[in-house]
C-alpha cells in the first residue's frame, strides 16, 4: 500500500478554514469587539486632541491620515488576537497535519483577517465623519475613498497575517508585530493616505495622484501577498 | 536475536522506515543517526528517559517537522520529499488535543473532516463521537470536557480520515483510570491492520500494548528489537541514570 493519495480540493478546504474562523469569531466576538472599542477609543483620543484647533483648522487636510493611523492601530489590535484560537490547544498543529497547502492556511485567515477588519471599518470610518467631519466641505470625489480603503485593507490583512504568523512563537509578540507592520506597511500606507487625501479634497486636476497612488498601492497588495503565499510554507515549517 | 522487522503475523510490508536520522536544536542533537523499521500492523513503543528524542521522533514521523539528516520513509512514501502525500494517512494524538475548544465535538470532527477531503464527513464524525463514546456530547464545546474526553475526542480527531498510522504521544497522561480503560479498548478495537507508534512513560502499559519496543537515550537507539525480546525489567533500568548506556548491552 502506498499513501492514499486522494487529495482534498483546495476550494473546499479553504472554505473550511474561513468557516471556522467566521464561526468561531461570530461565537466569541474577540476580534471584533476588541477591535470595535479599540476604534470608539482612537476616536475619542482625535476629539480631544482636535477640541482645542483654532477655527481656521482644516480638518479635510490631516483627515487622511488621521483615518488611517485609526484603521492601522486598530488592525494591529485584531492581527494579535488572530492567532489566538489556533495557539489555544496548539490547533494550528492539528491543521498542518492535514494535508491542506501551507499557502491556503494563510488564504483562509487573510480572508477572514479582511472581513473582520472592513467590518470595523464599516463602523469606523462613518463614525469619522460623523465626529469630525461634518461642517468640512468635502469633494464631488469622496466617494471614491472606498477604493483605497479596499486596497489598503487587503494589504494590511495580508501582510499582517503574514507577520502574524512570523511572530506567533516569540515572547512580546504584541510589540514585535508592530514593529515589523509599521514599516513594511509604510509605501502602502503612504499611497492609501494620498488616495484617500485627494478623493477627500476633491483637488481639480489633482485625480490623477489619486489613480497613481492607487497604482501603487495595487502594486505593493500583489507584490506582498505573492511574497508572503510564497514563504508561508517556510514560515510555519520553522 | 530475531529479526524485529518481522510482524508476529507474517506480514513484511513496511511501513515506516528510519534510516540514520538526526535532528539538531542549536548545537544540541535530539536525534542522532536513529534507524528502526517498523511492519505492517505492528504496535512500536518508544521509551526513553525524558530528553531521549521520543518526542522529536514523532514529530517527524507525524511530518511536523523535518530533520536535519536522514530518510524517512513511510508507507513507500518518501516523507521528506512528498510529506503532503502522507498526512491523509497519519493520524496524530498528541498532549494537546489539538481542537477548538469554542467548536462543538461534532464541529471539530466535521472542520478537520473537511481538510483530509474526508466522504460523507458529517455521518462519519457521527460515528466516530459513537466509538469514543461522546455522541450524547455532541454538540457541547470542546472546551467543557474533561481531560479524559478531550482525549477521547483527539483519538477521534486522529481517525477522521482513517489514517492507516497512528502515533500516540503519552495518550494516558493525566487520565484517570475510567479514562484510560476507554482508551485503552478503543485502541484495542482500532488496532486490526493498522501500524501504531506509542510514545509512553507508562513502561507496564506501553510493553503490554507492543508488538515491537524502542528505547532511546540522548537521541540514539538503546535497543530496537520484538517486545518479546526486551523485558520490562530492561526497560527500567533505562530510567535509571545510572544505568544508562547500559542496559541491553
Amino acid at each position: 500500500m502506498t499513501a492514499k493519495a486522494k487529495a482534498p480540493g483546495g476550494w473546499q478546504q479553504y472554505c473550511a478554514l474561513l468557516g471556522k474562523d467566521i464561526r468561531m469569531e461570530l461565537r466569541t466576538r474577540e476580534m471584533l469587539v476588541s477591535m470595535g472599542v479599540y476604534a470608539i477609543l482612537v476616536l475619542t483620543i482625535y476629539g480631544a486632541a482636535l477640541s482645542q484647533t483654532a477655527s481656521s483648522f482644516d480638518i479635510l487636510s490631516v483627515a487622511a491620515g488621521l483615518m488611517w493611523a485609526l484603521i492601522l492601530f486598530t488592525s494591529l489590535l485584531g492581527l494579535n488576537r488572530s492567532f489566538s484560537h489556533e495557539t489555544e490547544n496548539s490547533s494550528l498543529e492539528g491543521i498542518l497535519l492535514t494535508p491542506v497547502s501551507r499557502p491556503l492556511v494563510f488564504a483562509a485567515k487573510a480572508t477572514s483577517n479582511l472581513i473582520f477588519l472592513l467590518a470595523v471599518e464599516v463602523i469606523a470610518v462613518p463614525l469619522f465623519f460623523i465626529f469630525f467631519m461634518g461642517q468640512a466641505e468635502l469633494g464631488s470625489t469622496t466617494p471614491l475613498m472606498i477604493l483605497p480603503i479596499i486596497l489598503g485593507s487587503i494589504g494590511i490583512a495580508g501582510i499582517g497575517t503574514f507577520l502574524s504568523t512570523l511572530t506567533l512563537n516569540t515572547r512580546g509578540r504584541d510589540v514585535l508585530l508592530a514593529i515589523l507592520m509599521v514599516p513594511v506597511v509604510f509605501p502602502l500606507l503612504y499611497a492609501c493616505v494620498s488616495a484617500t487625501s485627494v478623493a477627500l479634497l476633491g483637488i481639480e486636476g489633482q485625480i490623477e495622484i489619486f489613480w497613481r497612488s492607487l497604482l501603487l498601492a495595487g502594486g505593493y497588495d500583489v507584490i506582498m501577498l505573492a511574497a508572503s503565499w510564497g514563504l508561508y510554507e517556510f514560515v510555519l515549517g520553522s | 536475536m530475531s529479526d524485529p522487522t518481522q510482524s508476529t503475523s507474517n506480514v513484511i510490508t513496511t511501513d515506516i522506515a528510519v534510516h540514520n536520522l538526526s535532528k539538531t536544536f542549536g548545537t544540541r542533537k535530539a536525534l542522532d543517526g536513529v534507524s528502526f523499521e517498523v511492519p505492517r500492523g505492528a504496535f512500536l513503543s518508544v521509551f526513553g528517559p525524558n530528553g531521549a528524542g521520543k518526542t522529536t521522533l514523532l514529530r517527524i514521523l507525524a511530518t511536523l517537522s523535518r530533520p536535519s539528516r536522514g530518510t524517512l520513509t513511510m508507507l513507500e512514501t518518501d516523507a521528506l520529499q512528498k510529506p503532503e502525500d502522507l498526512r491523509g494517512s497519519i493520524g496524530f494524538i498528541s498532549h494537546q488535543p489539538l481542537v477548538y475548544g469554542d467548536l462543538s465535538a461534532l464541529e471539530n470532527l466535521v472542520f478537520y473532516g473537511r481538510l483530509y477531503g474526508a466522504d460523507d464527513v458529517e455521518n462519519k464524525a457521527k460515528e466516530l463521537l459513537a466509538l469514543v463514546e461522546l455522541d450524547h456530547r455532541a454538540n457541547d464545546a470542546a472546551r467543557t470536557f474533561s481531560r479524559g474526553m478531550m482525549q477521547r475526542l483527539s483519538l477521534a480527531r486522529a481517525l477522521i480520515n482513517d489514517p492507516q498510522i497512528i502515533l500516540l504521544d503519552e495518550p494516558y497522561s493525566g487520565l484517570d483510570p475510567h479514562a484510560t480503560f476507554v482508551l485503552d479498548s478503543l485502541i484495542s478495537r482500532i488496532r486490526e491492520g493498522k501500524t501504531f507508534v506509542m510514545v509512553s512513560h507508562d513502561l507496564e502499559r506501553g510493553h503490554a500494548l507492543c508488538t515491537h519496543a524502542l528505547l532511546l537515550d540522548r537521541g540514539k537507539v538503546v535497543a530496537f528489537d520484538l517486545a518479546e525480546n526486551i523485558g520490562i525489567e530492561d526497560l527500567r533500568k533505562a530510567y535509571d541514570p545510572a544505568m544508562l548506556g547500559g542496559v541491553l548491552s
